[in-house]
């Protein structure tokens, strides 16, 4: 059996397809039993979209790059699903072996290339490799911490002809009891004077949410979401939600001043820019969690799910947080209606949207756009590297899966990933867009504001962009909303997907001390 | 047709005269009532001039009865139904001047403008510690929700408070919005109000509506304020609210007005009182003459007016 055959057969049979991918010659002869390939017009654009669905699916998704090249233009993406512990894997095509010594034309040092940006990476050294590399390949990727991989694919291991043995099925199961965990998160919360609970993406990840909530409410304490969090943390119609982190020391220190204790679960703390308050000194610190690397504090590896669970049993009450009604948030909606402040226009969006799946890439507006959509399971996807460029072609991913799917992006960020339009064209992707234009980089001027002040004047921080032309130049129905923001309804009709662009407020936000 | 404008007798006519002949020469108008009989097909009155069944059998050809103010407690109404004459009011022009007033409570209450005033120019200190406060936060609630209500709310959001209202017709979800307004029962919104403005017609339902009951629900240190009709306020309770509770009160009407001076409330240093006049500002009396005449001029082309009274 030819290499290229055994490649396509266990992809089939590792539930790998399709390909996201963008080819070269090089790949070609690897592809030459492949079919189901979903083309992007930008290498990384593949990337982005196999994290968002692989993420969404808690499936692997398997892409194809274009040799060194195709990884180099990928590299942010690739980052972007290891800080999203998204589990793709992915492949580019190596040169033929047999003349790697003359460094021919598209060759390079694939592995080295990668480094440290995915947990597991291989270069084929034959074909009768493959089915165990690339099995190998997607149960690293599924095994905590979760995470992408890498296999690279000389050109003349896939026309070698092997004898061929079917991969096994992988089976995964992330139960995992911790008794001493419990035991002591239990004993900890109990002799506390004032614990605080901060929860983060393995709640999504794990569907821990009504354990969470039955945590919180027995404890009684303020329920925070981790700083960032790039899934849905808790739910926050909860009456235990106290908010969410901001990934600042000082602002994490004042929003805990009066907890002795913090258990971070399923979740870490994410900082940006340097403040020097030191983060939460004096107080007990745990974290608990699967995939997290935790920095500091005690750590325990636990499954959130089961923990959670199990911890409901051996704690007390410590507190009566309920969390007010917020009725300002009338006032700050009538307050911007006039001039589409973003909190307005969020408010509508929620109104029409609430049984979407939102992915944020509205940087400068994200703060505003958690607050007032709220986090719910399987809901919410934000990129956790902090890359400008990944949200479209996440949100097209996911719209594979399901047809509900709201992408946020502000106009600046959308220009990263444009072309991802000619995939959702040519593909029929159901995924809607929502372009909030604020006619620059709103979250650079921000920070100037606070950090370098002067700055947010200069010139190539502003812009004007016809989004909406450019969606047309891609077959993409669009439109710019007017002031009461009736095309959201027009957005939410049908399934062909759709752009709107709504001129928000250009006032540059205060997001930073 | 005849027109006849009767104005109280502290207004002087002559300038009132003057300006009424660039509009409607024909126009008549004379101070008070003192008369017999008048063949007038459209009178013009404010809310000074008593327009009982007596002094309205003095016009037999009357057809239209235009009070320039938003109150028409002083006209007969039923004689009016009887005799199928239409009246209409002003609505309209004195809404933001209460709303302005009743920010003008809040925010001199809130900025400790009492205390701050006597320390410099009483006590000629130069306090470094007060008690001010921001609006930004606070939790207002708004009694009624009619065009006062709303006038008040939108000039509130630029504050930045939160919004409570209740009133027994609630608005719809779009104005909700529009005016930043969260809809609660009565009783959490005097539980949960920091500043509590009044804005209810005086009713069987309402009168009496502030009593000791409601002012015990209301937060300790609370701002109370009273824009709209004295009836809706026990005295009594408010005084003793103000006195146990430390409830502060911007009061501009009263039971009997003037009101009687020797009350308790006028001693009190938490209470800022003005003499119903939260509606009558040099703006909003040019808004009641310039709608006014409006009105006139719009029957006298044979347009019906605005703002007619259902009888």
């Amino acid at each position: 059996m030819k290499g290229y055959e055994t490649f396509a057969d266990v992809i089939n049979r590792l539930d790998l397809l399709p390909i996201f991918g963008n080819p070269g010659t090089t790949e070609l002869n690897s592809l030459k039993a492949v079919d189901d390939y979903v083309l992007t017009q930008f290498d990384g654009l593949a990337v982005g979209m196999a994290d968002g669905l692989s993420q969404f699916s808690f499936q692997p998704h398997l892409v194809n790059l274009h040799t060194i090249l195709g990884l180099g233009n990928s590299m942010a993406y690739i980052y972007t699903a290891r800080m999203n512990y998204s589990p793709v894997i992915i492949t580019a095509g190596q040169q033929d072996l047999r003349h790697m010594s003359m460094e021919p034309l598209l060759s390079g040092d694939l592995l080295g290339f990668i480094g440290n940006n995915v947990k597991f990476k291989y270069e084929l050294k034959s074909a009768s490799e493959i089915p165990s590399v690339l099995r190998r390949a997607k149960v690293e990727a599924l095994t905590p911490p979760i995470g992408p991989v890498f296999v690279s694919i000389p050109m003349n291991v896939m026309d070698e002809d092997s004898s061929y043995r079917p991969p096994e099925p992988t089976k995964r199961s992330y139960e995992t009891s911790n008794e001493d965990a419990v035991n002591a998160v239990s004993n900890l919360l109990n002799e506390s004077r004032n614990p605080a609970l901060v929860f983060g993406w393995e709640i999504d990840l794990f569907g821990a949410f009504a354990e969470a909530e039955k945590v919180a409410e027995k404890l009684g304490c303020p329920v925070y979401g981790e700083p960032l969090a790039h899934r849905s943390p808790f739910n926050s119609t909860s009456k235990m939600f106290g908010g969410n982190l901001l990934p600042g020391t000082t602002l994490i220190n004042l929003k805990l001043l009066q907890n002795d204790l913090v258990v971070f679960i399923g979740g870490d703390v994410t900082l940006y820019p340097y403040l020097p308050s030191p983060l939460l000194e004096g107080k007990k610190v745990v974290f608990v969690g699967l995939n997290i690397n935790p920095k500091f504090g005690d750590f325990y590896r636990a499954n959130v799910k089961s923990f959670l669970g199990e911890l409901v049993g051996k704690i007390s009450k410590k507190g009566n947080f309920s969390r007010p009604s917020d009725f300002q948030i009338s006032t700050r909606i009538a307050n911007e209606k006039e001039k589409m402040g973003v909190t307005f226009v969020m408010s509508r969006v929620k109104k029409l949207f609430s049984d979407y799946v939102i992915v944020d890439e509205a940087i400068s507006s994200s703060t505003i756009l958690r607050d007032v959509l709220g986090y719910s399971p399987g809901r919410y996807f934000f990129s956790k590297s902090g890359q400008l460029g990944w949200g479209s072609p996440a949100a097209s991913g996911i719209s594979m899966k399901t047809e509900k799917v709201l992408a946020i992006v502000g106009e600046g960020s959308f220009m990263y990933s444009l072309q991802i339009l000619w995939t959702v064209q040519k593909y029929n992707l159901p995924v809607k867009f929502l372009i909030l234009r604020n006619g620059g980089y709103s979250i650079l001027k921000s920070y100037s504001l606070s950090y370098t002040p002067g700055m947010e004047k200069k010139d190539y921080l502003s812009f004007d962009l016809p989004t909406e032309k450019f969606a047309e130049s891609f077959k993409i129905e669009s439109m710019v909303a007017g002031k009461e923001l009736d095309e959201l309804k027009w957005l939410r009709e049908g399934n062909d997907s759709k752009l709107l662009v709504v001129d928000v407020d250009r006032t540059i936000p205060k997001l930073f001390l | 047709m005849r027109f006849l404008t009767v104005l109280p007798e502290f207004i002087p006519s002559s300038s009132v005269r003057e300006t009424i002949n660039q509009i409607l020469p024909e126009m008549e108008i004379v101070n008070g009532l003192n008369f017999e009989k008048n063949e007038a097909d459209v009178l013009v009155a404010t809310t000074f001039t008593r327009l009982g069944k007596e002094e309205l059998r003095k016009f037999p050809n009357l057809k239209y009865l235009q009070i320039a103010s938003t109150g028409y407690d002083n006209v007969d109404l039923s004689y009016l139904k009887e005799k199928g004459i239409m009246i209409c009011n002003v609505p309209v022009a004195n809404k933001q001047s209460v709303a302005e007033h009743v920010i003008a409570f809040m925010l001199i209450f809130l900025k400790d403008m009492l205390f701050l005033n006597a320390e410099l120019k009483e006590r000629k200190s130069w306090p470094i510690l007060t008690g001010s406060r921001d609006l930004e936060g606070k939790m207002v609630g708004i009694l009624g929700m009619g065009m006062i209500g709303t006038q008040l709310a939108r000039r509130l959001i630029a504050f930045g408070p939160s919004l409570l209202y209740y009133d027994p017709r609630r608005l719809s979800l779009e104005d909700e919005e529009k005016y930043g307004l969260n809809y609660v029962s009565f009783e959490d919104l005097l539980s949960n109000s920091d500043i509590i403005s009044v804005h209810m017609p005086l009713t069987p339902a309402t009168s009496g509506m502030f009593n000791e009951d409601t002012f015990s629900k209301m937060k300790d240190g609370a701002i109370f304020i009273n824009t709209s009709r004295g009836e809706i306020v026990v005295e009594k309770a408010l005084i003793s609210a103000v006195k146990k509770k430390g409830i502060k009160a911007g009061i501009d009407v009263y039971v009997k007005e003037p009101p009687d001076f020797d009350s308790e409330l006028f001693k009190l240093d938490n209470v800022i009182c003005s003499p119903h006049i939260a509606g009558v500002t040099a703006e909003s009396q040019q808004r009641f003459l310039t709608e006014t005449i409006s009105n006139v001029l719009r029957y006298a082309q044979g347009i019906d007016p605005l703002y007619r009274v259902e009888l």
